[in-house]
């Protein structure tokens, strides 16, 4: 008996042993991941791209491949993507975009090589190769992302020879590692370190006049939001001005409209009522409700820039609603995803919640049109006197023309309430004195190979650990950051936030702007040493809009950004 | 040494003890512990810290300067996070006095800590009454009839001891969904069952008593010698655990509160304030540091006091 103990003992013992050592095959990718690897991966699996949209276009010189919608019926706005020549594409736009070279400089439109693609099946998480300034070395889960220079970058070379990301998700976290020296800047100071950085000579705070917005939201669907009264009677009865000035760092600013005058087009229109807790307590009161009612409060305690203290705001929201109005209001913290889900996705949440924008690229339709386009659910069924001078605008390249049409919107948007806009919050980085070139551009990722601080390596801290490095199918700041040092897209911003060429040397549209041909840099090499050429930008936009794609994999599969940018997903499968 | 008869030692008791001692009426059990009791400094020290926490419980409303859930902006010149400002110490007299300073929702913190105290102990007692209470009448009634409905009622409150008890009590709050009261529920729920195997084990022994037997020979029900003869003597264990239980289950519920589980704001909750402060910890450390120490001093004194009653209840130390 004791015997059979003793065995089963060791067995349990071999088992335990066993299993730490071995798991699945991927194991070891779970942890490291080396572009070596992906490179050798690269060449193995080199094949036509099998895309059921993707065919031969006519020139005999070089296989252009095509990204054929089959006309723009689906709803998209990408009819065709053509690789005209070696170094020539052509997209062919379902209608006019006069801000097709702001969002085509967005980073989750990176280029990568067709070959690299279709050798990890769309899905190349954790081991992305561009022709960005860095290479990354590796990825230790938990720790850090290394990256080293790339030798053959066309651009300005980093002088330092090591990038590494670190992440931390308290502020008061990364704040101490800024402090210590350890890292060379941080994201995202918490706003009482502010002065902090500001009054130590060993830091710089660095402004980061991101445009965005933080509002309150209501879904229309419910009761009583369903009464435009209430909602406008919230629209006035909450100290924007208060909010401002208790919770959010200098340069922050009372939101007129809900979008930031910085960007063109954005505060045309009336701006928002002022506060005013008698005429709101009236008209709640006229609106059936004189002793107020009882509602929920959603939010997520995720810090973002136009939100840096989400419990203490959504808590002075509870107690302005109850003194001002006479509104019960629970405050419900949930899940991030869940939120956003729930509220934003979905249009299911039932009280009011808390939430904000910040821009993906500098065009007003980036703020307006994603949020009160026809369809939006998260503030209801929407309203056409809304959406459609959206709709007209969007099509217009000239701004002044557009600009009648953005007035009717905005003003539309202050008489219906489907939010109330809050505030624009100043965003900022730190960084060490001693980085020469240190920037936080407003639009983009921070450009790290432009820091210097004297030394070999840069260190780098940010708020969280990427979701993963294909950013194609990633939509949080992390990981677009992470991978936006590895990946480039055909134009990128500069560190003043300006559109400027990057893989592409020109995007030149027709006359009506929907036709854009693009003209790219030639003698680009990509990590693994191929050639960039016209098949790969092809190749990476099928991988991210055609769903019928064997290579739209990705992570979640979503492609959250495909998606809304280029307005839907082609060959998306019936439900 | 001759061993003595007991008919010898009986008379040679007699003989030292004076007549007033033979005729004074034995203490009772209780009266017994609580004199032990006394004895013990560190239990009398727990128990000053416990009661010192109901008084201040019960008269918060005289105690705390400020209603907790108003803040002050526009009333008073303080800004988040303002560090405590103590006239005695040296604090300017044109500034509002505040002993803990000013939290982020520009808040008088003494005041949420010492309405604070309401809700843990309100949370502690409540938690440990329900979990005392469903725990040891099913411990009682699984160990008194014993059988299959032992073991299936047992083996239940096996599979619920499995599970690591902050663990599972995420899971049921999970499910009812975030609040006080759900918290409090799944703190019992998840702690019941140690109440109940203590009761069972001592019901175990109890029953197979003299006096269990003699109740039974008289013609009691099994119920009336449950009730009256074997629970109240199988309670003395239970009331040391329960004391110790309450500080399991302050903290239990504060690490709730800290996940964002328990207490929802603006609700003055120590462990939720711990949480909501977190990030403070280096730019306003007196926002972490006074709800911590608020929730040390109280699972000490609950500790203490717990000790204290183990060792005074404790028979083999009736010496």
């Amino acid at each position: 008996m004791k015997n059979t103990f003793k065995v089963l003992w060791i067995l349990v013992v071999f088992a335990l042993i066993a299993a730490a050592c071995g798991g699945d095959g991927d194991s070891d990718d779970d942890t490291t991941t080396t572009t070596q690897a992906a490179a050798t991966e690269t060449t193995a699996g080199a094949t036509e791209t099998t895309a059921a949209t993707t065919t031969q276009a006519p020139d005999p010189d070089f296989a252009g491949k095509v990204l054929d919608a089959g006309g723009c019926e689906y709803g998209g706005d990408l009819e065709k993507l053509t690789a005209v020549d070696e170094f020539t594409v052509e997209f062919d736009l379902c209608k006019p975009n006069p801000a097709f070279l702001a969002q085509i400089a967005f980073g989750v439109f990176g280029i990568q090589p067709e070959e690299h693609l279709e050798a990890t099946s769309g899905a190349p998480l954790d081991n992305p190769v561009g022709t960005g300034p860095y290479v990354l070395e590796e990825w230790v889960r938990g720790d850090s992302v290394n990256f080293s220079r790339f030798d053959d970058y066309y651009g300005p070379q980093p002088a330092h020879s090591t990038l590494v990301l670190k992440w931390a998700t308290e502020s008061a976290g990364r704040m101490l590692e800024l402090q210590s020296g350890t890292v060379d800047g941080i994201t995202f100071p918490g706003t009482e370190d502010l002065e902090l950085i500001e009054t130590d000579p060993n830091l710089s705070l660095l402004s980061k006049p991101e445009p965005n917005i933080f509002y309150v939201g209501f879904t229309d669907t419910f009761t009583p939001y369903d009464n435009v009264d209430v909602r406008k009677a919230i629209g006035m009865g909450i100290d924007r001005q208060q909010i401002v000035d208790i919770f959010y760092p200098v340069g922050s600013e009372v939101a007129s409209h809900f979008t930031p005058c910085s960007v063109e087009n954005g505060c045309q229109g009336e701006s928002w009522y002022d506060f005013d807790p008698d005429a709101a307590k009236q008209m709640l009161s006229d609106a059936g409700y004189p002793d107020g009612f009882e509602t929920s409060i959603f939010y997520r305690d995720v810090t973002r820039g136009y939100l840096p203290t989400p419990g203490d705001v959504a808590v002075n929201i509870q107690t302005q609603l109850r003194e001002n109005l006479g509104i019960e209001a629970e405050v419900v913290q949930m899940e991030s995803a869940e939120f956003i889900q729930a509220c934003s996705s979905a249009g299911t949440c039932d009280g009011i919640h808390l939430l904000g924008w910040t821009g993906d690229y500098p065009h007003v339709t980036n703020f307006l049109d994603f949020h009160f386009g026809e369809g939006v659910a998260q503030f209801g069924g929407g309203h056409p006197e809304i959406w459609e001078p959206l709709a007209e605008a969007s099509g217009i390249a000239d701004a002044s023309v557009a600009a009648p049409l953005y007035e009717s919107a905005n003003n539309a948007i202050k008489e219906l309430v489907p939010m109330v806009p809050i505030a624009h919050a100043g965003a900022f980085f730190g960084a060490s004195a001693a980085v020469e070139g240190s920037n936080a551009p407003p639009w983009g990722h921070v450009q790290l190979n432009l820091w210097d601080n004297g030394t070999d390596t840069v260190v780098f801290m940010q708020g969280n650990e990427p979701i993963s490095l294909y950013c194609a199918d990633e939509s949080d700041g992390e990981s677009l950051r992470a991978c936006g040092q590895v990946i480039e897209a055909l134009y990128s911003y500069d560190i003043e936030g300006n559109v400027r060429p990057q893989l592409a040397t020109e995007c030149a549209p027709n006359e009506a702007l929907d036709l854009w041909t693009c003209t790219l840099r030639q003698g680009v090499l990509f990590h693994d040493g191929s050639t960039f050429d016209a098949n790969d930008v092809v190749v990476s936009f099928t991988a991210g809009l055609d769903a019928s794609s064997p290579l739209h994999t990705g992570n979640s599969g979503a492609f959250d950004y495909y998606s809304y940018l280029w307005n839907s997903l082609i060959n998306v499968p019936e439900e | 040494m001759s061993k003595l008869s007991r008919h010898e030692a009986m008379e040679k008791l007699v003989a030292e003890s004076s007549t007033d001692q033979l005729f004074e009426k034995p203490l009772g059990q209780w009266r017994l512990a609580l004199r032990r009791f006394r004895g013990r400094k560190s239990g009398m020290v727990g128990l000053f810290l416990i009661a010192s926490l109901i008084l201040v419980a019960v008269f918060a409303p005289l105690i705390a300067p400020y209603d907790p859930n108003e803040d002050l902006i526009g009333e008073q010149d303080v800004r988040r996070y303002q560090e405590p400002c103590i006239h005695l110490l040296g604090c300017d007299r044109d500034q509002p006095q505040h002993l803990m300073g000013i939290d982020g929702n520009v808040r008088d913190y003494f005041s949420r800590i010492v309405y604070g105290s309401r809700v843990s102990l309100q949370l502690g007692f409540f938690t440990v009454t329900l979990a005392l209470v469903v725990g040891s009448a099913i411990g009682a009634v699984s160990g008194y009839l014993g059988g299959w409905f032992d073991n299936i009622v047992m083996r239940f409150m096996d599979v619920i001891l499995g599970f690591p008890a902050l663990l599972l009590a995420i899971a049921i709050v999970a499910v009812l969904g975030p609040g006080l009261r759900n918290a409090l529920i799944a703190i019992a729920i998840v702690t019941l069952p140690g109440y109940a195997r203590v009761m069972r084990a001592q019901v175990l022994a109890i029953k197979e008593s003299d006096y269990v037997a003699a109740s039974q020979a008289l013609g009691a029900s099994p119920m009336q010698i449950l009730v009256r003869r074997v629970v109240p003597n199988a309670m003395t264990p239970l009331v040391v655990l329960a004391t110790l239980g309450i500080a399991t289950a302050i903290l239990e519920a504060a690490g709730l509160s800290f996940l964002g589980l328990g207490a929802q704001p603006p609700l003055a909750e120590w462990g939720s304030m711990l949480a909501d402060y977190r990030n403070q910890v280096f730019t306003a450390p007196h926002l972490v540091f006074y709800p911590g120490l608020a929730i040390m001093i109280t699972v000490l004194g609950f500790n203490l006091m717990g000790d204290g009653l183990r060792d005074a209840l404790d028979p083999t130390l009736n010496r």
